[in-house]
């Protein structure tokens, strides 16, 4: 096996709006992430990458964010609930990779200012995870009221997130590991 | 097809492992006359390195 290399789990924060909260769910779950072992990540903010609006997928890729998704063996995207949909930035930018993802794992947290905890962006976000080539894992983060979840220096006021995260982070770098023997060493041809 | 001809990691040096198909649908739009007529347009092949983790592709002969 191959796991000798750390796994590299990007998470992406995918909403550039100003005044948002989901940045502070993305910095504790980037937290939490980095404290496992053989696991490394990075934040991705999509506020820092810029693409152009006047055409879109591979057409107007960001080389830095392509590699960095080449390098990944599952994402985890941070995602709000925009009007029970996800922002149409993220989706943008998602649109500018493709052979990237393919055979990777992808986990997602929802985020709401309601009780929800995003349950409906990241239903709505299954279909294109899939269409991507990415593999969705079957635990989900969901951050309700999220105006509420953290004090002013963003620490975290509910323990709880903590031991669900751990849940979920077991899942995503199960389906990691899998999906990277996978890719590696089992053909599409073998029977 | 990928069974008689191995990509080979450029960087390792090996034979890299083919383990992903997907057609590309918007190739009908820029090259008409390469398309597979049957699946509606290019399929392309997805290859990665068990040494180095670097997945390349390629269109399917």
């Amino acid at each position: 096996m191959a796991e000798a290399r750390p796994l590299f789990i990007p998470i992406i924060l995918g909403t550039t709006r100003q005044g948002r909260m989901s940045e502070q769910v993305a910095r504790f779950v980037f937290g939490e992430l980095s404290k496992r072992k053989n696991v490394e990540s990075e934040l991705i903010d999509i506020r820092e990458l810029s693409f152009p609006t006047n055409d879109a997928g591979e057409t107007i890729k960001d080389p830095k964010f392509s590699e960095t998704i080449a390098r990944a063996d599952a994402l985890l995207l941070v995602v709000p609930e925009y009007n029970h949909g996800y922002p149409g930035i993220l989706k943008h930018a998602l649109d500018t990779n493709l052979k990237e993802y393919i055979h990777k794992a992808v986990g997602i947290c929802g985020v709401s200012a309601g009780p929800f905890g995003g349950t409906r962006v990241i239903e709505n976000l299954l279909p294109v995870m899939r269409e991507l080539g990415l593999v969705t894992i079957f635990w989900d983060g969901n951050f309700s009221s999220v105006q509420s979840l953290f004090d002013d220096s963003g620490t975290l006021l509910d323990a709880a997130y903590v031991r669900r995260l751990d849940k979920f982070f077991k899942e995503l770098i199960w389906m990691a590991k899998v999906l990277r023997h996978g890719r590696e060493n089992v053909g599409i041809e073998d029977e | 097809m990928a069974e008689n001809t191995k990509m080979i990691c450029p960087t390792c040096g090996v034979e890299m492992n083919f383990h992903a198909e997907k057609v590309d649908y918007a190739t009908e739009l820029a090259e008409p006359d390469s398309i597979d007529q049957d699946l509606g347009g290019i399929i392309e092949e997805f290859h990665t390195c068990s040494e180095c983790g670097q997945t390349l592709t390629r269109s399917a002969d």
